[in-house]
């Protein structure tokens, strides 16, 4: 338990007020226009959707994920993070390909690059599931915080689920966007500030960085400050094979869309950006800020390595860097260091408060089921929307500790299977709504049977997550190219338009010659 | 022609060119030298502060190289954004 002073108190009152009365500042803006709950009026500067995607991806679990793996694998831990490389190479190809399109969400893009039965197919689809996992990930992040709060002050953990989920879901209901973005960019200096601080504060507590690598040689665990210390090719738990698939992951998703499961927050900064030009910087600037993060956390975890080298449960070791922070830091900063664990929570509830509420308005509400409905109308939905992810966020929290297992196995229904046709949709014009269909049909069917039924039934030995990937990868392949193929091309119309808007990289060569024969290029 | 270049029509911009080509390989690049750098740096080993160092250098490089192709790119498209959103807006109504 943490005792507050009033110094603390005082941080963190007017944290949360600063936090909530800039976001609410925003309410005459959001409440104007759909395009202004969910998009900010597609006018933001590279940097402020820039700070949005650092914050957003700063959690309260972030933290925790990091130590766990730099206190058991040391700096190598890090490329565990390195999945946002598909930044890197997605904001001069794909982002600005998306860019282009100008759609509200992934669905609503689906209806852009396809026609037909299958595009509306998919477009419902994947709205669909994205409501759902916005409110898996919020019931998640939530329970983090309620961990924390327990930690802290031995609340019962649901108190800390829903206290600041609905402290921020006020700004988040008045001002939409314009309150996330708004509140995202003070909420990513704070938090930025608090790791640097907090990092190198609980580094010199740990004896400063000379003693801390000193220590790490004089256990023989020098392997540890080396970021390229691996098991062996295949062998152990942290191969060679591991890393180079990550890397396939991270560098060729960037040339695809919805290649990994951050695709769908950024989707949404990107559109908010004001220009091409901007939804590419801030894709790139926000998600280098991310990386360097982890390196700042990582240097600050060797430090509570050395001073609590024993730790053996994941548990005990994956709070280290909260840990380093309450147990170090001074009276009066404690508050400060909350403050801005409140903040990187924030930042993140918000996000998918207001990004599930856009599935729900755009592409589920708005296209399926009331097409004609006015600006007002559309705004109130969002809020409603809003209050539906709310509520749903605080029954999957508090059975979370149950289903996690379900959760890890929902991320790979969005990585493995989805990946390869996520590139082609993007790069290859003969790839159709109905191959993508099957890919993420076929990818539930395969994932359930490598993951969960096939080992159980000792058909399948238990693969490593990097071999899930590739096997995952294989079988949809052989399934949805087939498909593609035996059924019709979109249509050469729909394929131009898209073109000519979009003007995507890669195998579009028959579209590119039919639009410059109509003169459109 | 210079290697690298700076000048664009907003529809030169809009092809895939060597400039293009040589931004995504240094970008993913860019984040490892950042990343590695920075967490080498804060434990005070000499070679984390040149590494990190390397990756600012080429940081800059690589908004040298591209800002100009993407300041054309985002030229010639906002000419024609508005259109698009109307277009956009009619066929969520199922108007087209």
């Amino acid at each position: 338990m943490v005792h507050f002073a009033f110094l603390d108190w005082f941080w963190l009152v007017t944290f949360i007020l600063l936090m909530i009365g800039s976001g609410a500042l925003f309410y005459r803006l959001g409440k104007r226009s759909e395009a202004d709950f969910f998009l900010a009026g597609r006018g933001l500067p590279w940097w402020l959707p820039a700070s949005s995607v650092y914050a957003t991806h700063t959690a309260t679990d972030t933290p925790m994920w990091v130590a766990g793996v730099v206190y058991k694998h040391g700096l190598a831990g890090l490329w565990y993070g390195f999945f946002a490389a598909w930044c890197a190479v997605s904001a001069f190809v794909s982002t600005k390909i998306f860019r282009r399109s100008l759609a509200y969400s992934q669905a609503e893009w689906q209806t852009l690059r396809y026609g037909g039965m299958p595009a509306e197919l998919l477009r419902g689809w994947v709205a669909g599931w994205q409501v759902f996992l916005n409110m898996f990930i919020l019931g998640w992040v939530g329970i983090a915080m309620g961990k924390v709060c327990h930690f802290l002050f031995g609340w019962p953990p649901w108190m800390g689920l829903t206290i600041f989920s609905t402290l921020c879901a006020v700004y988040v209901l008045a001002a939409g966007y314009w309150g996330v973005v708004m509140a995202d960019f003070q909420q990513g200096i704070i938090a930025f500030i608090a790791i640097a601080f907090v990092s190198i504060w609980g580094m010199y507590a740990a004896g400063g960085p000379h003693a801390i690598v000193a220590r790490l040689h004089e256990m023989g665990l020098s392997h540890m400050l080396n970021p390229f210390s691996f098991s062996g090719f295949t062998g152990g738990d942290f191969p060679v094979a591991w890393f180079i698939t990550m890397l396939v992951i991270g560098i060729l998703g960037g040339l695809g869309m919805a290649t990994a499961i951050d695709w769908f927050p950024e989707a949404q900064r990107i559109q908010s950006a004001r220009t091409v030009k901007d939804a590419s910087w801030c894709i790139w600037a926000g998600q280098a800020l991310v990386v360097t993060r982890n390196a700042l956390w990582a240097a600050a975890i060797l430090g509570f390595f050395v001073l609590y080298p024993d730790l053996t449960q994941v548990k005990d070791y994956e709070m280290a860097w909260f840990r380093l922070g309450f147990e170090t830091l001074p009276v009066g900063m404690i508050g400060f260091f909350f403050a801005a664990i409140v903040a990187i929570h924030l930042s993140t509830i918000s996000t998918h408060l207001n990004l599930g509420a856009v599935y729900i308005t755009r592409d589920l509400y708005h296209h399926y089921i009331n097409p004609k409905a006015d600006e007002r109308r559309l705004v109130w939905v969002g809020r409603v929307g809003t209050v539906i992810l709310l509520v749903g966020s605080f029954i999957f929290g508090s059975i979370m500790e149950n289903i996690t297992e379900w959760l890890i196995f929902a991320l790979w229904i969005m990585a493995a299977g989805v990946w390869l046709p996520g590139i082609l949709q993007v790069m290859w014009w003969r790839f159709n709504g109905w191959g993508y269909l099957t890919a993420w049909i076929f990818n539930l069917v395969f994932s359930w049977l490598v993951v969960w039924v096939l080992p159980a039934f000792g058909v399948l030995p238990h693969l490593k997550d990097y071999q899930q990937f590739w096997l995952l990868m294989f079988l949809g392949a052989i399934v949805f190219i087939p498909v593609t193929l035996l059924t019709k091309a979109e249509s050469m119309d729909k394929l131009v338009k898209f073109y000519v808007m979009s003007r995507p990289v890669g195998w579009w060569g028959p579209v590119r010659r039919e639009a410059e024969r109509r003169g459109l290029l | 022609m210079p290697f690298i270049r700076r000048q664009w029509t907003s529809r030169e911009a809009d092809e895939w060119t060597r400039e293009d080509t040589i931004t995504v390989i240094i970008s993913p690049l860019i984040y490892v030298l950042l990343m590695i750098g920075t967490a080498l740096s804060m434990l005070g080993m000499w070679y984390g502060f040149v590494i990190l160092a390397t990756g600012i250098v080429l940081m800059l490089v690589m908004i040298w190289i591209i800002n100009p192709k993407l300041s054309s790119v985002s030229e010639g498209y906002e000419k024609k954004q508005k259109g698009y959103i109307e277009e956009l807006e009619r066929s969520v109504k199922w108007e087209e």
